[in-house]
């Protein structure tokens, strides 16, 4: 009987079981009406105005260069010459400009 | 129905396409899946035809579902559908709460064939006689003789799809194996195969 059986299931397993054209049909419909969406392409969210200045000088890390050196130059521009002096390691009392110029300015 | 444009594709990136909208994939997923959980189903359930067209588009409801959470690699689509199809099949036949004999007209619907008339009313009755004989062994067992069987799976496949481990697909489809041939050695002449044999 076991080779019987065993006929038996090969032919089992060899007949296909038909599906309906109207079960494919109900199949089909509710998998499209399940179907999610297809994902929309999202335009890029409009800069804001700090964004877009920014982008104007270069971006982000060229306006922090810029705002560095502008504080740099305020500060310089209002120590006092002592205090400059104390930062460089160096005496302006000392520089004489165009040293050899002077007999121009004198008189007589 | 349509031409499936997504061939080579794997189910498994079909799940993804669909998830994503493509309208191709619920087609191509639709001819691949719903054949093979409609066979099955038909064959756990006694070749009921209406009642595994009921599965087979429950399966289906239930696959379009998960689709968008569904994670690639974890599990295949086929094992998912088979596993689905398995469950429905067992609460059905609990609510129904009896295995009836399969009648020769429920058998399921035949593919053209080159058998003639004779021949293919007597391959009928035998396969509805097989139906018959598997609807009377334990579900376990069916499930394993079907799928390993008539589904042509690998034990490891099924032991996936029955959540066990593969010995214990071993066993059961063994089991069920012997308890089939012991249902159908009381059928010998119903199954025509005595006839076949002397004549042969």
């Amino acid at each position: 009987m076991q080779d019987d059986l065993d006929d038996l299931l090969a032919t089992a397993a060899r007949r296909p079981v038909v599906p309906t054209e109207a079960l494919m049909n109900r199949v089909l419909a509710d998998g499209l009406a399940l179907q999610p969406a297809a994902a929309a392409l999202k335009s890029a969210p409009r800069p804001g105005l700090f964004a877009r200045l920014s982008g104007l000088f270069g971006g982000p890390p060229v306006l922090a260069g810029l705002g560095t050196a502008a504080v740099f130059g305020l500060a310089l521009g209002y120590l006092s010459p002592t205090t400059l002096n104390y930062l460089t390691g160096a005496s302006t009392d000392m520089a004489e400009f165009f040293p050899e110029a002077d007999f121009l300015t004198t008189e007589g | 129905m349509a031409f499936d444009a997504h061939g080579d594709t794997s189910d498994e990136a079909l799940m993804v396409l669909y998830a994503n909208g493509d309208r191709p994939a619920a087609l191509a997923l639709t001819q691949r899946v719903t054949p093979r959980v409609l066979a099955y189903a038909a064959r756990l359930l006694g070749g009921d035809r209406a009642e595994a067209e009921d599965v087979a588009q429950e399966t289906m409801l239930r696959l379009w579902r998960v689709a968008p959470l569904w994670r690639q690699g974890e599990t295949k689509v086929t094992t998912w559908a088979y596993r689905v199809a398995t469950n429905l099949c067992i609460d059905r036949q609990r609510s129904r709460g009896r295995r009836r004999q399969l009648a020769l007209d429920d058998a399921p619907e035949l593919a053209d064939g080159a058998v003639g008339a004779e021949g293919q009313l007597q391959e009928a009755g035998r396969m509805a006689a097989l139906e018959a004989a598997l609807a009377e062994l334990p579900d376990r067992q069916r499930q394993a003789v079907v799928l390993r069987h008539l589904e042509g799976m690998t034990n490891p496949e099924i032991a996936a799809i029955m959540e066990i481990g593969v010995e214990a697909v071993e066993s059961l489809t063994a089991r069920g194996k012997r308890a089939l041939a012991a249902i159908l050695a009381g059928r010998k002449d119903e199954l025509g195969y005595e006839g076949d044999r002397d004549a042969g």
